[in-house]
């Protein structure tokens, strides 16, 4: 009391017993009040910690520099020993986990690290706090923890303790315990509830980390895929200079064959001409016939060259998608035919109506080929019948035919059937270069399609075809 | 140029070839309407004979070919270029051009066309088709096609 105030409550009672008790009075309400006030200094000191807390809830830092933050923050308020942030194991369903963070009196031992197995803790100790249980643990040795339970905790010289659940939304993400080591402690329904207000705001930082993990998640995953797209791209791209470069050359190739192989089978062919008009006389019959041979096989060979280009060039030919009415096209290749030889009977049908999306000359290639076909090797046949149609594959993708009642084929020879110049039927009876197929093919490899042939020798063949690349089956 | 006066000029590297088309025109039974048969052997060879210059340095360039056969893979310069300088140059540029090639390459003939060649004739390996298609061209060009006023 202050020298001023007691000589003036001296003045005012002169006996001094009661003022004796009057100075107790003063003593017990002063010391009520120092009370209070160091109340009120708690509470607003609390108060400015969750502001502290909260801010950096705000701020870009992640969960461990928030973690660290908030311990040391609790841990000088409440003046404990050891705050530590308790993780469970994901899918350990709560019965494992470990400290990841802590701030603890230098004179006691840190728990970081230490992992921690509940064999003791109680049943369904994980799930009362995800109900939102506190444990408040005044004397570990006062308070009906079992043997085990107190082991763990003297194990880090933990005397009393005080756990709130930190939960993510609905999971149990951990819990924040703060340890008193050096002596029991009785803690306060104000301590509690801001030790509660805390694990609250950390709940939501945890939630916002796991939306962020989430959202990192997603954006590497798209990174990824971006970078295998872009992977593949540049593979293709890779691709199509290949190709352009083989087809560069293949065209350089094919136009030197165009140009320096035909010109030297000229000279064989005049030169023999020349030798049968001017030397005629000289030469007798066999020698003549001989010449005669040499310009034919010459001829031929010319044909051949003329062949193989067109064929070159049905590959390296650009593509011009549109819808194609292959019916129309049938017919009038059909029409063709009958008036180039009238005295042929031979029956068509055509099922109208086949719209397929192609390049339109090369698909009158096709049908010309296999028509053409289909009317040489029905030349031998009592009532011949060519016909076009369309039927499903399993996978209900169209499949076109063209079906005669011709001579046939071996299925045995089936595989040489597409490739060029190979012939199933000697020259003098069908004619021929062994080209028209290995064309048929090379336009239904350029629409992504198939050609497959079924047939036997005297009763006719067939050619299937798809447009399309199918699915895999 | 006298009306009297016709040259071909033959543009053929190949010995063959020149020696082939020589005896298809010989029995056109045209060459005793030809003065002259002139060949060259290259592009340059070409250039040379119709301008005057070069190997034909001095030549009177007033003559000039009734109709030019050109091949196109020649060395040194090849035919598309023979053709582009004579299209280029006014003494030339009405110059008939057939352009006589082994070649039925699609882009030869566009190139041929675009530079305003008056025919293109692929020649046959049948040399009994050569011969016909040389014998036609002469009596065409020689014949029945009157001359650009040059």
């Amino acid at each position: 009391m202050k020298p001023e105030i007691l000589a003036k409550l001296q003045d005012y009672c002169g006996d001094a017993v009661m003022l004796e008790q009057i100075q107790s009075i003063f003593a017990e309400a002063n010391e009520s009040c120092k009370q209070e006030i160091d109340q009120a200094y708690f509470q607003v000191e609390q108060q400015k910690a969750l502001f502290r807390v909260i801010t950096r809830l705000r701020e870009p830092l992640d969960l461990e520099q928030i973690f660290q933050a908030t311990a040391k923050e609790i841990r000088q308020l409440l003046a404990a020993d050891r705050v530590g942030m308790f993780r469970f194991y994901a899918n350990s369903g709560g019965d494992d986990g470990e400290f990841v963070s802590e701030d603890v009196d230098q004179h006691f031992p840190s728990v970081i690290g230490q992992k921690i197995h509940d064999h003791c803790f109680g049943q369904q100790f994980a799930v009362h706090y995800q109900q939102g249980r506190i444990q408040v643990v005044a004397d570990i040795h006062n308070h009906g923890l079992s043997d085990c339970h107190i082991q763990v905790l003297s194990q880090f010289q933990v005397r009393a303790n005080l756990v709130v659940p930190l939960l993510q939304g609905e999971n149990l993400w951990g819990l924040l315990c703060i340890h008193q080591c050096r002596a029991p402690r009785i803690w306060s329904d104000r301590e509690i509830e801001f030790v509660t207000q805390i694990a609250n705001h950390l709940g939501v930082a945890l939630q916002h980390a796991e939306l962020m993990a989430g959202l990192q998640a997603e954006v590497l995953e798209r990174q990824q895929v971006q970078q295998k797209v872009q992977n593949l791209n540049q593979g293709l791209q890779r691709a199509i200079t290949d190709l352009q470069a083989v087809n560069v050359e293949l065209e350089a190739f094919s136009y030197s064959v165009s140009h320096d192989l035909r010109a030297p089978l000229r000279s064989i062919d005049g030169f023999g001409q020349a030798l049968l008009e001017d030397y005629n006389d000289i030469l007798d019959e066999t020698g003549q016939d001989y010449l005669r041979r040499i310009r034919t096989a010459t001829q031929r060979m010319g044909q051949l060259i003329d062949d193989l280009l067109n064929l070159s060039r049905l590959i390296r030919s650009e593509m011009h998608l549109e819808p194609v009415n292959l019916s129309l096209l049938a017919e009038e290749i059909c029409t063709e035919l009958q008036q180039n030889e009238p005295d042929r009977q031979v029956e068509f049908i055509i099922k109208s109506g086949l719209i397929v999306q192609g390049d339109p000359r090369l698909l009158q290639i096709l049908l010309v080929n296999l028509f053409q076909n289909a009317w040489k090797f029905t030349s031998t046949s009592i009532q011949a019948q060519i016909e076009m149609g369309q039927t499903l594959t399993k996978n209900h993708i169209p499949v076109y035919f063209v079906r005669d009642n011709g001579i046939g084929f071996d299925m045995n020879y089936v595989q040489k059937l597409f490739k060029p110049f190979q012939r199933l039927h000697n020259t003098q009876e069908f004619p021929g270069n062994g080209i028209g197929l290995a064309t048929v093919q090379r336009v239904i490899n350029r629409h992504g399609g198939r050609i497959w042939a079924e047939g036997s020798l005297e009763k006719g063949a067939i050619f299937y075809f798809t447009l399309a690349a199918e699915e895999n089956a | 140029m006298s009306l009297s006066h016709k040259t071909i000029l033959l543009v053929e590297d190949n010995p063959d070839d020149e020696v082939l088309a020589l005896r298809a025109l010989k029995q056109a039974h045209i060459s005793n309407k030809i003065n002259d048969i002139v060949v060259a052997h290259d592009g340059v060879e070409a250039l040379d004979y119709l301008f005057g210059t070069g190997m034909h340095c001095g030549r009177d360039i007033s003559i000039k070919p009734t109709v030019i056969l050109l091949d196109l893979k020649l060395p040194r310069l090849d035919g598309i270029e023979v053709l582009r300088r004579l299209r280029e140059d006014k003494r030339t540029s009405l110059l008939p051009v057939v352009v006589l090639t082994t070649s039925n390459e699609q882009q030869d003939m566009l190139d041929s066309y675009s530079l305003r060649c008056n025919s293109y004739i692929r020649k046959p390996v049948d040399f009994i088709q050569f011969t016909e298609a040389i014998r036609q061209l002469g009596m065409y060009w020689l014949l029945m096609n009157e001359p650009p006023p040059i």
